[in-house]
């Protein structure tokens, strides 16, 4: 059973952001995919600001070379809008593959951002474009990159007068780009393990290699040893076998061996083998 | 003609509507709501109760403990040795201590959480195989609830006479029901006084027993109705929310209404029982099988629940529907700590068949024979005995089954790498284990010309309704539908037991053959056949008395030797082959079923789209039980990590019916329920063997498991 709370359904961002300074213990809530479910459980609040409506927070925009995505976009409206599907596949697929289709037609990309799972879907895609976050508080803005915006495991660096209001990605064209994902059954499940890949290469070279692993470290994380070492380098077998050994030491260097780590190391050396061939 | 068509449900145009009272909609006016206080320990002594702050709370009418029970506070189905309410120690984590009865939901489940309880640890039993020797007593007679042995021939033997013998051992694991209904219900006391109970529940005469001695009032003072029922599987054979309530109307003279949560449901419910099994098979070069030895380790909890049905009916089936001349089977199963194991789908066969399919396949691969081919020359047929030495007289249609599938079979290619195919068989007895288990029905009629018929059977969702209205319209040889059916109301019904091991159809369906005779013979007396109608029949016997005509069936069966359970267990079986098709994605160990042949020998197919229906759900829930579902106590807190399959998951499913009639059933007729799972864990686990060489003898084979075995098993091969 819900605890009790009272909420908020402010029409502009402005409003949204004046309920959040002035209320005592308020929460942010868009889709509540998340947040119901941690209330239903006993988390307390005293007041929801229901930010899904609010237009300032939808849409996808194109400008000077990026791309500006609000942050009540749901997770269905960003598998199919042309932008993304177009500059960010990897971002389109991932979306496509959260939860359920209700699930995808309620939860939104900040709420998944603000949640910060380590199984968040949304978050290898985002890692490899660059992602850069606006947040916004009463009179203030700021701007900070995704990769320091999570600080931990459901833990981030937005403070709560903070409303999180659109992410900011680099498209990327001329890459080969996915989302590859292992769940334990074929929809509406966490992700045990997560690859945003977007490579560039050229002939038997690899230009430019971005990867994002999800669900198998704290935070997802790119390994950049990996993609240093891939940048520039020959396509082939030893080079692969090579940039799958360093990945794994990251990994291991980042959190130690786990138990899980018996599954999930062995399928992410089959899914890098196949990512990186191509 | 109704039977063989299909027939739209009688409950359809309700639940599709939304109109249909499931238990959960239950309301009555000026009604209280009841939550259960839980052990949060798995054994403990209770040293101290405290519901000081749960009273203080405004809307809390009244806390109940085992002190405020008039009568026997022991239940169970088997044995009574399962407490309502804990007496002083718990044993197992979700066993109910209290029952808070509030003005409201919420403040009921307020309250429980502010009983405080004081717990005297006591070292506690979590592993089957010692508990035999575990200095804690679950219970005071020791911890081994049932030991039961199938010794035919001499297995030492067949043995001997082997020319390849196979021995591996096989685990399953805790399964949820996971129906989509909760337990749920409401209790009140009617204009008598007496105490009425509606509720979710597979049975209504055992809970109306149960909850007169709970109190200690006769039966007759106590009544009980079945909602619409939500799903049951089993899990609402057991007494559930049923004595709570009785006991809270008992106490408060007010309707009471009470729901589990996913979470309680989960956590304090019966599961699936986990079963170890040594399986040693032993055949001839020809495939030919000579013996089988199996041993089977299970825990069923702390209290008896189905514990010794599970523990019989695993034994009895333990060679699948093969003839094997020598068997020797030691089926024990042992009191623990763990949740409590009941009653679901199958009653330990799922299990079994594993075990037998896997052997079976390993058998014909070391001779160099076709699976199909070995299941074709060991498999039961008319005139056959089974392990336990009964001849199989009629209905037995194994072969048919194969050979539906057969040309599916033989044409079967690999798409690729990671594609298999796999088969499975199973035969499973119709109705209770060796034991007299009747039902009985009544009809009447009604003054608009209707003939009423009086059922006590619950529809659980699985369409008895529809089946016993067709069986009977053909009986009568009604043209038109004109049957009031009054059922699932301890008031208007007789006995006609549990709707469980598949039993109604081919039970109470005979028992309703045999009513409909004696009014068949009336009418035709009366002239009904002759053009008379019911109307007119009615208006002339009401000038003396309308007749009632009783009709009654308890299948044939004969109990199983106490020492080598030889006998006639059941009057009938059921038979089917499921044909699997899968994908293994070698770098995730994903398993996608890609397409299910499943062909049933139903006897009679009284409602086929029912039973393409109990078809479909089978395999949804055998794929479950063989890729995903996994109860882990202290882990598995909701579906948020309970993995149940979804609509995605599903394969194509082709239904093959096989009709070997069964002259002792309704026109012919068997039952479906539960074989329509047994083979397809059995089946999945043979698909994955032939797709990736790998045999996965735990269940469930979920892709973590997989992919480690084949890790392990490239290693091995470099």
């Amino acid at each position: 059973m819900l605890p009790k709370f009272a909420s908020v359904i402010p029409r502009t961002k402005d409003e949204a952001l004046s309920w959040l300074s002035s209320l005592e213990n308020p929460k942010i809530i868009a889709g509540g995919t998340d947040l119901m479910v941690k209330m239903r459980a006993g988390k307390h609040c005293s007041h929801v600001i229901d930010v899904a409506g609010i237009p300032e927070l939808m849409g996808v925009t194109e400008e000077d070379a990026k791309i500006s995505i609000g942050a009540a976009m749901t997770h269905a409206r960003l598998s199919a809008e042309g932008t993304i599907v177009r500059n960010a596949r990897s971002l389109a697929l991932a979306c496509g593959l959260i939860g359920s289709p209700q699930i995808r037609n309620m939860g939104t990309i900040g709420g998944n951002l603000a949640n910060a799972s380590p199984a968040a879907d949304s978050i290898p895609p985002l890692l490899i474009h660059d992602a850069i976050l606006t947040l916004e508080s009463q009179g203030l803005r700021r701007k900070v990159a995704l990769e320091e915006a999570i600080v931990a495991p459901y833990v981030t660096s937005i403070d709560r007068k903070e409303l999180l209001s659109s992410v900011e990605i680099n498209p990327l064209r001329g890459y080969r780009e996915g989302y590859r994902r292992v769940a334990k059954r074929a929809t509406w499940a966490i992700s045990r393990l997560g690859v945003a890949f977007a490579i560039k290469e050229d002939g038997n070279r690899f230009i430019d290699v971005r990867l994002a692993i999800g669900s198998c470290t704290p935070m997802p994380f790119r390994p950049g040893k990996v993609e240093n070492l891939l940048a520039g380098s020959e396509k082939n077998d030893a080079v692969i076998a090579e940039a799958i050994r360093v990945a794994l030491e990251e990994i291991k260097f980042i959190s130690g061996i786990r138990p899980s780590y018996a599954y999930k190391l062995p399928v992410l050396k089959g899914i890098l083998e196949e990512v990186l061939r191509g | 003609m109704f039977i063989g068509q299909d027939i739209t449900r009688v409950d359809a145009l309700d639940k599709v509507l939304g109109t249909a009272a499931f238990a959960h909609d239950l309301k009555k006016n000026n009604m209280l709501f009841a939550s259960v206080v839980r052990s949060s320990r798995p054994h403990a002594v209770i040293r101290k109760i405290d519901v000081s702050a749960a009273l203080a709370i405004e809307g809390v009418v009244k806390i109940l403990s085992h002190e405020d029970i008039p009568g026997e506070n022991l239940f169970g189905a088997i044995k009574k040795d399962q407490p309502f309410l804990a007496e002083g120690r718990v044993r197992y984590k979700g066993e109910a201590i209290l029952v808070v009865v509030a003005a409201t939901e919420e403040t009921a489940h307020k309250a429980s959480d502010l009983v405080r309880i004081d717990y005297e640890d006591l070292e506690y039993v979590s592993d089957p195989f010692l508990s035999i020797q575990s200095p804690v007593l679950i219970h005071d007679g020791g911890n081994l609830l049932s030991h039961r042995k199938v010794i035919k021939g001499d297995a030492a033997k067949g043995f001997e006479s082997s020319d390849v013998i196979v021995e591996n051992t096989y685990s399953t694991t805790w399964i949820d029901h996971a129906y989509m209904e909760t337990e749920a219900g409401i209790g009140y006391a009617d204009e008598k006084g007496r105490i009425v109970v509606a509720s979710s529940t597979q049975n209504i005469h055992y809970k109306m027993k149960e909850i007169s001695r709970l109190l200690a009032i006769p039966t007759e003072h106590v009544r009980v109705v079945q909602a619409t029922t939500g799903g049951g599987f089993g899990g609402k054979l057991d007494v559930t929310v049923e004595g709570y309530l009785a006991l809270a109307v008992w106490h408060t003279k007010r309707p009471v209404f009470m729901r589990y949560t996913r979470e309680e449901s989960l956590l304090a419910q019966t599961k699936r029982h986990p079963l170890y099994i040594v399986y040693k098979t032993g055949a001839r070069k020809d495939g030919s099988l000579t013996a089988v030895e199996v041993n089977i380790v299970g825990d069923t909890g702390p209290y008896n629940s189905y514990g010794e049905t599970v523990c019989l009916r695993a034994a009895v089936h333990a060679t699948g529907p093969y003839e094997v001349p020598n068997v020797l089977v030691n089926s024990r199963m042992f009191y623990t700590n763990n949740p409590i194991s009941g009653a679901m789908r199958g009653f330990g066969v799922p299990q079994l068949a594993l075990a037998h399919e896997s052997q079976l396949d390993e058998i014909a691969e070391r001779i160099g024979m076709d699976p199909l081919d070995i299941r074709m020359k060991n498999a039961l047929k008319r005139g056959s005995l089974t392990a336990t030495s009964q001849v199989l007289n009629h209905s037995a249609g194994l072969l048919e089954t194969l050979k539906a599938v057969e040309p599916f079979w033989r044409e079967r290619h690999k798409r690729g790498p990671g594609s298999g195919f796999g088969l499975g068989c199973m035969y499973y007895g119709i109705g209770n284990t060796g034991i007299s288990n009747p039902s009985s029905c009544y009809l009447t009629l009604t003054p608009e010309g209707r003939v009423e018929m009086h059922s006590g059977v619950c529809d659980i969702g699985q369409g008895s309704d529809t089946v016993l209205l067709q069986i009977l319209c053909d009986a009568l040889g009604m043209e038109e539908m004109g049957i009031d059916l009054v059922r699932g109301d301890t008031d208007t019904s007789y006995d006609t037991g549990s709707t469980s091991a598949s039993r109604q159809t081919y039970i109470s369906g005979m028992a309703v053959c045999d009513a409909a005779q004696k009014l068949k013979k009336y009418l035709k007396h009366q002239g009904y056949y002759d053009g008379k109608s019911l109307k007119d029949i009615y208006r002339n016997a009401a000038a003396s008395a309308i007749p009632v005509f009783e009709g009654h069936f308890d299948p044939p069966t004969t109990a199983p030797d106490p020492e080598t359970s030889q006998g006639a267990p059941y009057a009938t079986y059921a038979f089917a082959t499921h044909m699997t098709q899968v994908d293994v994605d070698e770098v995730t160990g994903v398993c996608k079923i890609v397409k299910v042949h499943a062909a049933h020998d139903v006897g009679r197919a009284i409602n086929v789209s029912s039973v393409r229906g109990q078809i479909y759900g089978g395999v949804a829930m055998g794929i479950g039980f063989a890729l995903m579902e996994e109860f882990i106590p202290g882990k598995s807190e909701s579906f948020d990590n309970y993995y149940l399959p979804t609509s995605m998951d599903m394969p194509d499913v082709e239904v093959m019916i096989i009709e070997d009639r069964e002259p002792t059933g309704p026109f012919g007729a068997k039952g479906v329920g539960e074989p329509a799972l047994i083979p397809q864990a059995a089946a999945i686990v043979n698909a994955i063997k032939d797709a990736t060489g790998v045999s996965m003898r735990q269940l469930p084979c979920d892709m973590e498991r997989l992919k480690v075995a084949l890790e392990k098993s490239k290693e091995k091969g470099r």
